[in-house]
């Protein structure tokens, strides 16, 4: 694999990490909203 | 807008920003595109510090004052740390073995130290979810988050005190070890990772004041059998 692939790769694994945490936030903040 | 998407918003956009100044700084000529790492790899384990920072404060201002903002406070910050540490590790072990030829070494200082300190505070969390009574998780997890920060200068000053794969300090009191873009992009990153962790802290914050308040009185199972305390019975 390219080093450019893995760089960016490892970028993309480490944000989808902090979204997917917010997204979780998110729907439990929605969920105890109900 | 409410505050937690204006907060989320601002941390895209710096996030970007971050992400421009990683991706156009100039390769290294011995590391070449693993240098960019520099834009995520080390601002990471700077806000899991500064996480765990807040979650020292939290827990002695909880001891102190006994309310629950402080509680809450040191809980939300350990929950994002985590996050930060587990990124720290994931992104350092892809670094390590393109560099070293390994994303792990057992005998290394700073690799276990920072281990150690995640699954520290991943006890932290496991603590907090054993514990139903309000008051005592809150004391109990005040004393971990006091005492476990200690890891902290442990891991970032061990590339000084013992012998490691890891390389030393690249911000120094006499100033860095590297050529200024790739100072700027990694501090630009520092900045956006910055944002993101007030964000994720705001919206975690509000999860908690939202959880609280739709709770029951009570979430103990059996609790109308439970045993008198001491302090419940009265004198005959």
């Amino acid at each position: 694999m390219s080093e450019t692939v893995i760089v960016a790769g490892t970028f993309l694994i480490s944000y989808t990490l902090i979204l997917g945490y917010a997204v979780h936030l998110h729907l439990r903040r929605r969920r105890s909203e109900r | 807008m409410t505050r937690v998407k204006l907060l989320m918003g601002l941390a895209a956009i710096a996030v970007a920003i971050g992400l421009w100044f990683a991706l156009t700084a100039p390769p290294d000529a011995l590391q070449g595109q693993y240098s960019r790492l520099l834009g995520i790899h080390p601002p990471a384990m700077w806000v899991a510090f500064i996480a765990f920072g807040i979650t020292a404060l939290g827990s002695i201002m909880w001891l102190i004052k006994k309310t629950e903002r402080w509680d809450r406070l040191a809980a939300a910050s350990v929950e994002v740390g985590v996050i930060f540490t587990a990124i720290g590790l994931f992104t350092g072990m892809v670094w390590g073995q393109a560099v070293w030829g390994t994303p792990w070494d057992w005998q290394d200082p700073r690799l276990m130290s920072t281990a150690v300190m995640f699954f520290v505070y991943l006890g932290y969390l496991a603590l907090r979810s054993s514990i139903d009574d309000p008051n005592l998780r809150a004391r109990r997890s005040a004393i971990l988050g006091m005492i476990a920060v200690v890891q902290v200068p442990l891991v970032y000053f061990s590339v000084n005190l013992f012998r490691t794969l890891h390389q030393g300090q690249s911000i120094r009191p006499d100033g860095s070890t590297m050529p200024d873009e790739m100072l700027i992009a990694m501090l630009v990153n520092m900045g956006a990772l910055m944002v993101v962790y007030v964000a994720l802290m705001v919206a975690r914050l509000d999860v908690a004041k939202a959880e609280a308040a739709a709770a029951p009185e009570s979430t103990v199972a059996g609790e109308a059998v439970r045993p008198p305390r001491l302090n419940e019975v009265e004198d005959v």
